[in-house]
C-alpha cells in the first residue's frame, strides 16, 4: 500500500486533459452524434449537388459571388446549428448523467479537485465541438472551392470577351475578379467558422454553469438555448433602441438592456458570420476581440459553476 | 507515539433543508468513532438510517453541518485526504463506453499513475477480481457481480490504506457475493483498512473486526465485535478433548457454587442479526410513532428479512 503525502494541486493540466479525453470519447461514442453527423453530411451533400454550375453572364462577379453565398449561407448555418445543438446538449447530458449513474462519486472520491472535473468535462465538449466544425470546414472549403473554380473558368472566358469588346477595362476586369474571389475560400470564412466555435463554447460553458445547479437535463438545455434567443433578440432590441428617437426612453431602455447582458452574453459581435458570408473581409483585431470575448465569458461561467459546484452536496 | 487512526469521525453532524416548511432534517446525529489502520469495520442500519450521509461526508462529497471527519488525519473536505482512499459506492455504474482495463487505467491516470506502473496494476487488479478475461469487453456487457468487482479493482487503482464499500454485494448473486467476499478477506490480509456498510449481517459478522451500529442518524452501538455479540451475564469455557469425567467435574464446581449455573455447553453467543434487530426494534417499541414512518418502507425493520 502507498504512503503517500504530497498535496493535491488545485489545477493539473494533466488530469484536466484524462477527463477532457474521456468525455471526447464518451460522445464521439454516444449514437446520437453519429445520427446528427450523418444528418449533416447529408444536406451538406445535398447543398452540393442540387445546385447546376453556371456558365455565361451568370458567372461574372456579382451573379457568381451571390451563388457562391448561396451556397455557403446554408452550410454555415448548419455548422452553426451542429456547434449550438452539441454545445448544450453535450454539456447538458454530462454532469447529470455522471451523478444518475453514480459515476461522480467514484471521479470525486479520487484525489480530482471539482474544477478539474468541470473544466475536463467542458474542455471535452469543446473538443467534440472543434473536430466537427474542423471535419465540416473542411467539406466547406474543398465544395467551395470547386465551385469558385467552375466559376472562375466561366468568368474568365466572359470576362475575356467583355474586355476585347471594350465595355469593361482590364482593370474593371481584375476588380471584378478579386471581388468573385473574396466570395470563396478566404481566410475571413476560416475566421468565421472559428467564430461560430467561440459562440458554441460560450453557450456550453452556460450550459455547464446551469447544469450545476439544475435537477435536470431538460432544464439545462430549455434555459440554455432560452439565453441563446434573449441574447440575440435584445441584440436586436438595442440596435432598435439606439436608434430611438425618444432619448429618455432609449437610455431606460438601453439600461434594462446592459443590465440583462450582465447574465446573458451579448451575442451581437458574433453577428459579423453574417457579414463574412456576403464576401466582406473579417478584420483581425475584431476577430481577436471576439477571442478575448470569449476567454472572458467562459472564464466567467466556468468560475461561477465551480463556486456553485464545489458547495454542491452530492 | 499514538498511531493515527485510518478513520476518525468526530461529532458528526449533518442536516439537509427539508421540504417546503418542514424545516431542517437531521441525516446524522453527533456520530463519532475511530477505525485503527488494519482494521475492518462495519457500519450497519435500517435504510435512511445515515449510513450513506456518514460515508459521503468521509468521502467529502457532503460537508458537515457540525464535527468534523478525517482519513489518516487529513480533513475529508480536503482534496488530499482522496489520496489514500478508495471507494465503491452501492450499485455503482462506470463508462459503459470504456472496457475494465479501459475503466482501470482511466481512474489510475486520474490519481496521478502512467505508464509501466500502471500498465502493471492494472494487469494486477484484473487478475485480484478475476476479469482477466473480460479486460477487453465494454463495461455495457458486464453483468451486475462483474461491474461490482471492477468497481472494487478501480476503488484499489491507486493501492489505498484505506477502502470505503457501500453496499458491496448489493443485487449480486449469491456466487459474486462469495467471490466479493473473499476478496474482502484477500484485502484484510494484506493488511488494508475497511470501512463497509452492508445489509447482509452474517456477512459483515464474518469479515468485521469492528462493528457500529446507526440508528435514525445516532450511533447506538459500537465496538469490538466480539464483545457486541458477546451475552454479557454468560462466560463460554472452550475446552478441546474434553472427557465427560471432566464436564461432570465443572458440573459438581458450578453447583458448589452459589448463583453460578452451568446453562449447557456450546455456542452461547447471539448473532449479529440478533443484535442489530434487538438495537433497531427496542427504540421502534420505545418511539412508536417514529418507528411507523420508518418502518413502512423497511422491510428489515419489520423482520421480514431477518430472524
Amino acid at each position: 500500500m502507498s504512503q503517500t503525502s504530497s498535496a493535491t494541486p488545485l489545477i493539473s493540466l494533466s488530469r484536466i486533459w484524462i477527463i477532457a479525453g474521456n468525455t471526447f470519447t464518451h460522445l464521439v461514442r454516444m449514437k446520437i452524434f453519429y445520427f446528427l453527423l450523418i444528418f449533416v453530411l447529408i444536406w451538406l451533400g445535398l447543398n452540393v449537388f442540387k445546385l447546376p454550375y453556371n456558365a455565361g453572364p451568370e458567372s461574372l462577379s456579382g451573379v457568381g459571388g451571390e451563388e457562391l453565398r448561396i451556397l455557403k449561407a446554408p452550410l454555415v448555418g448548419t455548422m452553426k446549428l451542429f456547434a449550438l445543438i452539441i454545445g448544450i446538449v453535450a454539456t447538458a447530458l454530462l454532469i447529470p448523467r455522471d451523478m444518475e449513474d453514480r459515476t461522480l462519486y467514484t471521479l470525486l472520491a479520487k484525489p480530482v479537485p471539482r474544477l478539474d472535473y468541470l473544466l475536463g468535462k467542458l474542455i471535452g465538449v469543446l473538443l467534440l465541438v472543434f473536430s466537427g466544425l474542423l471535419v465540416m470546414t473542411l467539406l466547406l472549403d474543398g465544395v467551395v472551392w470547386v465551385r469558385t473554380q467552375a466559376i472562375l473558368i466561366e468568368f474568365d472566358k466572359v470576362s475575356q470577351i467583355l474586355v476585347e469588346q471594350g465595355q469593361w477595362t482590364q482593370d474593371d476586369r481584375l476588380a471584378e475578379r478579386a471581388e468573385l474571389l473574396s466570395h470563396g475560400v478566404t481566410w475571413s470564412l476560416q475566421g468565421a467558422i472559428l467564430i461560430l466555435f467561440f459562440e458554441a463554447a460560450i453557450i456550453a460553458a452556460l450550459a455547464l454553469l446551469i447544469s450545476t445547479f439544475s435537477s435536470s437535463t431538460l432544464f439545462t438545455v430549455v434555459i440554455s438555448v432560452l439565453t441563446y434567443f434573449i441574447g440575440n433578440f435584445i441584440a436586436d432590441g438595442l440596435d432598435q433602441l439606439q436608434g430611438s428617437s425618444s432619448p429618455g426612453e432609449g437610455n431606460i431602455g438601453m439600461l434594462a438592456v446592459k443590465a440583462i447582458f450582465v447574465a446573458v452574453p451579448d451575442y451581437r459581435p458574433f453577428k459579423i458570420v453574417d457579414e463574412v458570408l456576403t464576401g466582406q473581409t473579417l478584420p483581425p483585431d475584431i476577430l481577436g476581440s471576439l477571442a478575448i470575448s470569449t476567454v472572458l465569458y467562459v472564464g466567467l461561467y466556468v468560475i461561477l459553476s465551480w463556486f456553485v459546484f464545489s458547495r454542491k452536496e452530492i | 507515539m499514538s498511531v493515527t487512526p485510518a478513520v476518525q469521525v468526530k461529532s458528526l453532524v449533518k442536516e439537509f433543508k427539508g421540504s417546503f416548511g418542514q424545516g431542517r432534517i437531521r441525516a446524522v446525529d453527533k456520530v463519532s468513532f475511530e477505525i485503527a489502520p488494519g482494521e475492518v469495520y462495519g457500519l450497519i442500519g435500517p435504510n435512511g438510517s445515515g449510513k450513506s450521509t456518514t460515508m459521503k461526508a468521509l468521502l467529502g462529497l457532503v460537508s458537515p453541518s457540525e464535527g468534523s471527519c478525517a482519513i489518516f488525519g487529513r480533513d475529508s473536505t480536503k482534496v488530499d485526504s482522496r489520496q489514500d482512499v478508495g471507494f465503491l459506492p452501492e450499485n455503482p455504474y462506470f463508462y459503459k463506453h470504456l472496457s475494465g482495463e479501459e475503466t482501470i487505467r482511466f481512474y489510475g491516470k486520474l490519481c496521478g499513475m502512467k505508464g509501466k506502473a500502471l500498465r502493471d496494476r492494472s494487469r494486477e487488479l484484473l487478475s485480484l477480481v478475476g476479469l482477466e478475461n473480460a479486460r477487453s469487453r465494454r463495461l455495457g456487457g458486464y453483468s451486475k457481480g462483474m461491474l461490482q468487482r471492477i468497481g472494487l479493482a478501480q476503488a484499489l487503482v491507486q493501492d489505498p490504506r484505506l477502502l470505503i464499500l457501500d453496499e458491496p454485494t448489493a443485487g449480486v448473486d449469491p456466487i459474486g457475493s462469495r467471490q466479493i467476499r473473499d476478496l474482502i478477506f484477500k484485502l484484510k490480509d494484506r493488511g488494508f483498512t475497511v470501512f463497509l456498510c452492508s445489509h447482509l449481517l452474517e456477512q459483515v459478522q464474518e469479515v468485521c473486526d469492528r462493528v457500529g451500529i446507526i440508528h435514525k442518524g445516532a450511533l447506538v452501538k459500537e465496538g469490538p465485535l466480539e464483545d457486541l455479540i458477546a451475552i454479557e451475564d454468560q462466560t463460554e469455557v472452550i475446552l478441546r478433548n474434553a472427557t465427560p469425567g471432566l464436564l461432570d467435574k465443572i458440573r459438581e464446581l458450578t453447583r458448589q457454587e452459589e448463583g453460578v449455573e452451568l446453562l449447557r455447553t456450546g455456542n452461547s453467543r447471539t448473532t449479529l442479526e440478533r443484535l442489530f434487530l434487538r438495537e433497531t426494534m427496542q427504540r421502534n417499541q420505545r418511539y412508536p410513532e417514529e418507528a411507523g414512518s420508518e418502518s413502512a418502507g423497511n422491510p428489515e425493520v419489520q423482520g421480514g428479512g431477518y430472524s
